[in-house]
């Protein structure tokens, strides 16, 4: 399958699943959204953007939104 | 590591972080801000249209697909398929705004203003300002489309994926961390 579509539908997958994880609610539930939007990012920025290809730059955006994103559940769970 | 080794020009990624930075600190000050009310917030978050939020996901992703498909034709020298993907793109994103739209009427005849509340304040700065990216993307994902170069149709393409990742990383805590 071209490497393109295959990351669409992987995409269309997450998205299918956010949807799925958004009914459940709590606090699980939230981190698993999260979870599902950063494996969104990596794919845009791995597969659109091709960082895959760059050695070393994935991680280095990929990381940092990780902890954005533990962040804003930190502050979720706070609240 | 290098610096050579990124895809594309280095000023393309610098305005990739900005944005991502900016976006990120609207987002934090919104959940910093959404301590002082968590019920309020709630609540307020509870009156938006999810629905509407991942339609449009599936539009700006499918939108992305189009425009890093043109992004490998020109690199192929095929200037009619990279111009035909790149008119898919756009028509993405002008899908995008439209749905927008229908959400903002939908929000604005049910009287949820910016001054609703301060959930409405950060949503509608928030989302009003990736619109305006939309928007801007449209008109680049055209002007590359003229000649189709592969150098221009890959930095309209990368700006283009900036607009869809910023929009899967905002969807989360402005519509479903409630």
């Amino acid at each position: 399958m071209d490497v393109l579509v295959r990351n669409w539908l992987w995409l269309l997958a997450l998205i299918l699943a956010t949807v799925v994880v958004a009914g459940v609610g709590g606090m699980a539930a939230t981190a698993l959204l999260l979870v599902l939007a950063w494996l969104k990012a990596r794919l845009i920025l791995g597969g659109f953007l091709h960082l895959d290809r760059a050695p070393g730059w994935l991680p280095a955006f990929t990381v940092p939104l990780a902890i954005w994103l533990a962040v804003l559940w930190g502050l979720y769970a706070a609240g | 590591m290098r610096v050579e080794d990124l895809p594309g020009e280095l000023i393309l990624w610098v305005l990739i972080a900005s944005e991502i930075l900016v976006f990120a600190a609207g987002v934090t000050a919104m959940m910093a801000v959404r301590l002082t009310d968590p019920e309020g917030f709630s609540a307020a978050q509870a009156m938006l249209d999810g629905r509407m939020a991942a339609l449009n996901t599936v539009v700006l992703v499918t939108s992305g697909l189009c425009a890093a498909l043109a992004e490998r034709a020109a690199a192929r020298g095929q200037a009619g398929k990279a111009r035909v993907a790149l008119l898919l793109a756009a028509i993405g994103g002008v899908v995008f705004l439209i749905v927008k739209g229908i959400e903002y009427a939908h929000d604005m005849r049910q009287g949820l203003g910016m001054e609703s509340h301060p959930f409405f304040t950060f949503y509608y700065l928030l989302t009003g300002f990736h619109a305006a990216h939309v928007i801007a993307g449209v008109v680049l994902l055209g002007l590359v489309a003229v000649k189709a170069r592969p150098q221009p149709v890959q930095a309209g393409a990368a700006f283009w994926h900036m607009v869809d990742l910023v929009w899967v990383l905002i969807l989360p805590p402005i519509y479903l961390m409630g």
